[in-house]
């Protein structure tokens, strides 16, 4: 099997809206969750959950960047 | 009685400058008083309708390939058609040739999606099923299954974990910020956005329909502008159902083309 015959082979099939809505999703929960934690952790309410959103939006974005924007 | 039945019956007396209000539909067109039991499970209509579905697809295609011959008879002509759209269309583009093994099960899929979203049309039906959120998660877990499956079986444990979580082509420190993500994002997310992606546009569709229909019979009353407006939400209500049946369609293509793409990522050998 030719691996080259499938479209955009390695970069999550051939859905760029799909993967990156599920990237940003997660990128989101993932930080914002462990921000979350912290919050309960430190004994703060709502500082760290917006920032590890934030943080896990530009880190999902660098994703995004990686996969599809970059020339391949 | 269905919940519409119900819904145009209430409302049925209801029109402009009557004095009562305008009977907006809300999600209770969505549910239904089980219709009988077998043993411990209540039977609603969804339910009923997709067992029906299901037989007719089965049907469909028993009677178009249980005979197959060499020269095609009509329906197995359109039987054929079906599974080279399936084929050409969405697995190989997506898996390769080895997508042709995939075949029967987007197939499945496909066809049985598409039939459900259907059922939105049948008189007296009118529902499409895939707006109940059960039946597009059961489609979503069992794919999730087979691509998770595939994923360890392909690539070992180690290598299906890389598979899953470790994206390509980045500079070293920066793997473990985004690694979570992508794990998440490809195991986690996946299945959820699967199913509401197929539910929310078949409920709203649905929605929308019921709204301009109601609407419609709302609106007719002793005036020009009632009239006027009746016939408009009338319009809107063809209108969005020719815009339906292309949805319906469109979106049982996606949902197959979504897991034949999870499927062919699974596939993928570990870079």
């Amino acid at each position: 099997m030719d691996k080259d015959t499938r479209p955009e082979a390695g970069s999550g099939g051939s859905n760029p809206g799909v993967t990156i809505t599920s990237l940003l999703l997660s990128g989101m929960l993932f930080y914002g969750g462990l921000g979350w934690l912290v919050d309960r952790w430190v004994g703060t309410e709502r500082v760290f959950l917006p920032i590890g959103i934030v943080l896990g939006l530009v880190a999902a974005l660098y994703l995004v960047y990686v996969r599809f924007g970059r020339d391949q | 009685m269905s919940a519409d039945v119900v819904l145009a019956s209430e409302g049925g007396g209801c029109h402009l400058f009557s004095g009562c209000g305008f009977p907006a539909p809300g999600a209770e067109i969505f549910i239904f008083d089980p219709m009988f039991h077998i043993g411990p499970f209540e039977v609603t209509k969804p339910a009923l309708v997709a067992a029906a579905t299901a037989a007719i697809v089965i049907a469909f295609f028993w009677a178009a390939f249980s005979n197959a011959k060499l020269v095609p008879s009509r329906i197995q002509g359109l039987g054929e058609m079906g599974y080279l759209f399936v084929r050409d269309q969405i697995a190989r583009p997506m898996i390769g040739k080895e997508g042709d093994r995939f075949v029967p099960y987007f197939m499945t899929l496909f066809f049985f999606i598409w039939m459900l979203n259907f059922m939105a049309f049948i008189p007296l039906i009118q529902l499409p099923v895939t707006s109940r959120v059960a039946f597009p998660a059961l489609f979503a877990i069992v794919s999730w299954a087979i691509y998770m499956t595939l994923t360890f079986k392909r690539n070992g444990l180690v290598g299906g974990f890389r598979n899953l979580a470790v994206p390509s082509g980045l500079p070293g420190w920066v793997y473990i910020l985004l690694t979570p993500i992508e794990l998440l994002s490809n195991v986690i997310i996946r299945p959820f956005t699967l199913t509401i992606r197929l539910f929310a546009n078949m409920f709203a569709g649905h929605m929308l329909i019921a709204v301009f229909s109601i609407g419609a019979w709302y609106l007719v009353s002793p005036s020009i502008i009632g009239m006027a407006s009746a016939t408009a939400s009338f319009t809107m209500a063809i209108v969005m159902s020719a815009f339906e049946l292309i949805i319906q369609f469109l979106q049982a293509y996606i949902f197959t083309m979504l897991v034949a793409s999870y499927i062919g990522q699974a596939l993928e050998e570990a870079h």
